[in-house]
């Protein structure tokens, strides 16, 4: 599904460059939950910039579903954000004055579906996330946790390869963390393939697969038992 | 069309949510464009071919007349009535008309009220009315040299007949009846290309169009720029003698006629030369009607540098317009880079973008438009010979509409490109 080798991501001012990634290798198959973890600073945001294609890389390579990123134009790289990537963003980056309705047909509209198609697709992602019966709500009269949950919503009803989460759970409180978490898990046992940056280590080792980030490069990679048993039954270096 | 429709609605969303933004960001380019389109219908008029399907057929003779050697003086357009008569004489032009302006007090005779109206007068010939295509509304031309008929223009039939068919009454000028044996329509010509001197190149048409024998054996008084190396006592007096004040205007429908006018125009001129009378250099001119027009400088060069001043201007509201939307993207950048988180291309930012401009261009151009019509008002306010001449008519507004569309979008540009190189990573922290 997602496949970098070697990646390395320079970031230059006029007197320093950074770092950000360096020789990153990473593969996560279809159908895995991944957790990337780390100290601030460490380049799991910019890992999952460029996993997302967001930002670009200076060297290696990098295949998403089969497609080789390199040199291909922006036409191209939208139309893969679009059709195979699911962003689940820390601040849930809802538009305050378009209802969940609008707010998740946004992604939709920048592909050929007539509306009857949109609205099937909307119509299932909220009953995916429980929010089926306040379409017509806007983002303020939800809960932190409720918007966090369109935010899922938006990015399921593309019906991506691959979800993309940035800290989903960073701005709510244990309760509904949790809520999102089950609902990341169901997603995943469902089929989702999802990649979920976190600071939390329980959230992390309720994860399937960790990767430790530092200084740009992978520094631990755990595999965990099921999601209730914490203790680790391989660890690659 | 669903995607148009789509960004239709977002644009309206957008304006209301900005609404106070929007209304400052518009009214700025409203202002420039109305100031700008303002200046354009008054040159445009300024500029105007009044007689376009035969303006290059029609010529106003210049001869090198005047009785002293004077080698740089301009060229003189007035000639005498010796020279005027000798030229409608020959059979060279389709059409020849001579003339001056006058004016008189004038009333219905057989009206009990003795109030006179003041009338412009054009003295000239029959060939008057076909050389400029005077459209008649009723009956036409007079036929003798000396007869006491007039033709009358559209305005004072109105004012003192009502209008209707008068050909047939008869009007009292200084005392003396005369016949009216035509009525013309409303009529226009912008410029007034016969009289485009003396402060009248934009003013209406005549009032009376009467024979210039009978005008001149009445007295009436020449109301135009003239000159004399000798003296006068009055308007009949002028016959004979070294007074300028008649302008000569031809039809030549070919170059064989224009050749032979040409010369028909050199070789009088040599025989007055002969005569001891022209001592000038032979400069004998036949200007076409724009030819003629540039010549007496229609468009006046202030103009010219006041649509300069207008230009920048409106490049001035361009700049701060774009200003305003760059502050305004700049806080959008969150929606624009979401936006292309979720699939949009660079390209579907760019026809969003360009769907606002053209909203805000409407918006822009209407404006405009009521802008432009003010800024008119008080242009003509400020020079009242621009009255009845400049207005925004038809092709203006999709000038107007045109520039408001073009500016509104020029003015999204840079920020809309601002806003598509902004690297997605970092709107969306």
């Amino acid at each position: 599904m997602l496949n970098m080798n070697n990646i390395s991501r320079i970031y230059r001012s006029d007197t320093i460059q950074t770092h950000a990634l360096r020789d990153f290798n990473l593969q996560v198959n279809a159908g895995e939950f991944v957790a990337v973890t780390g100290p601030s600073g460490s380049g799991k945001s910019t890992f999952l910039n460029v996993a997302g294609l967001l930002d670009s890389f200076d060297e290696g390579s990098y295949e998403l579903d089969g497609v080789n990123i390199q040199g291909l134009g922006d036409d191209e790289l939208s139309r893969l954000r679009n059709e195979k990537i699911g962003f689940i963003f820390q601040n849930y980056n809802l538009i305050p004055d378009f209802t969940l309705f609008d707010n998740i047909d946004m992604p939709l509209r920048y592909r050929s579906f007539n509306a009857a198609e949109r609205k099937r697709r909307i119509s299932n992602a909220l009953e995916q996330v429980g929010l089926a019966s306040r379409s017509n709500y806007l983002p303020s009269q939800l809960s932190g946790g409720q918007q966090q949950r369109v935010a899922i919503a938006r990015a399921l009803a593309g019906e991506p390869k691959i979800l993309l989460a940035d800290e989903p759970t960073g701005n709510l409180d244990s309760l509904m963390a949790r809520q999102v978490m089950e609902l990341l898990h169901t997603l995943n046992e469902a089929g989702s393939t999802i990649i979920m940056v976190t600071h939390d280590p329980d959230q992390a080792r309720a994860i399937g697969r960790n990767v430790q980030v530092i200084d740009g490069q992978i520094t631990d990679h755990s595999v965990y038992a099921p999601v209730n048993n914490n203790a680790p039954i391989e660890v690659k270096a | 069309m669903e995607m148009f429709n789509y960004y239709f609605k977002l644009s309206i969303r957008n304006l209301i949510r900005n609404r106070l933004f929007f209304i400052l960001m518009i009214s700025t380019l409203a202002v420039g464009v109305g100031v700008f389109l303002a200046n354009i219908a008054i040159i445009k008029s300024m500029s105007s071919d009044p007689i376009p399907y035969k303006s290059k057929n029609i010529f106003n003779v210049s001869l090198n007349i005047w009785p002293n050697d004077t080698p740089d003086a301009e060229l003189i357009e007035i000639m005498r009535y010796d020279d005027a008569m000798h030229l409608l004489k020959n059979n060279i032009a389709t059409h020849t008309m001579v003339h001056y302006q006058s004016q008189v007090y004038t009333r219905d005779i057989d009206s009990t009220n003795l109030t006179r109206h003041q009338a412009v007068v054009r003295a000239t010939t029959p060939g008057f009315f076909p050389l400029t295509d005077a459209p008649f509304a009723f009956g036409g031309s007079w036929q003798q040299d000396r007869a006491k008929q007039i033709v009358i223009g559209d305005t004072l039939n109105q004012q003192i007949f009502g209008g209707g068919n008068s050909v047939g009454k008869t009007l009292e000028i200084d005392g003396k009846p005369f016949e009216i044996v035509g009525v013309l329509k409303p009529w226009e010509l912008k410029p007034l290309f016969y009289h485009a001197e003396d402060g009248q190149k934009f003013t209406t048409t005549d009032d009376i169009y009467a024979p210039i024998e009978t005008a001149m054996d009445n007295e009436w008084v020449v109301n135009v720029r003239s000159s004399a190396t000798e003296r006068s006592d009055s308007v009949s007096d002028n016959r004979g003698k070294n007074v300028f004040f008649i302008q000569t205007f031809v039809q030549l429908d070919n170059q064989q006629q224009k050749n032979a006018m040409q010369q028909y125009i050199d070789n009088y001129s040599q025989h007055r030369q002969q005569q001891g009378e022209y001592l000038r250099a032979n400069d004998n001119r036949l200007l076409d009607v724009n030819q003629w027009l540039k010549h007496k400088e229609v468009v006046d060069e202030r103009m010219l540098a006041f649509a300069l001043a207008t230009s920048l201007f409106l490049a001035v509201c361009i700049f701060n317009a774009s200003s305003l939307l760059l502050a305004r993207y700049h806080s959008a950048r969150f929606e624009t880079g979401l936006r292309r988180a979720v699939g949009a291309r660079m390209k579907d930012v760019f026809y969003q973008g360009l769907v606002e401009s053209v909203l805000v261009g409407v918006c822009c151009a209407i404006l405009a438009l009521l802008f432009g019509w003010i800024f008119l008002q008080i242009s003509i306010t400020l020079f009242p010979a621009l009255e009845h001449t400049s207005d925004i008519d038809a092709p203006l507004i999709i000038i107007g509409i045109g520039i408001a569309l073009v500016t509104s979008f020029i003015s999204m540009l840079y920020p809309l490109i601002r806003s598509c190189r902004t690297p997605l990573s970092t709107t969306l922290k």
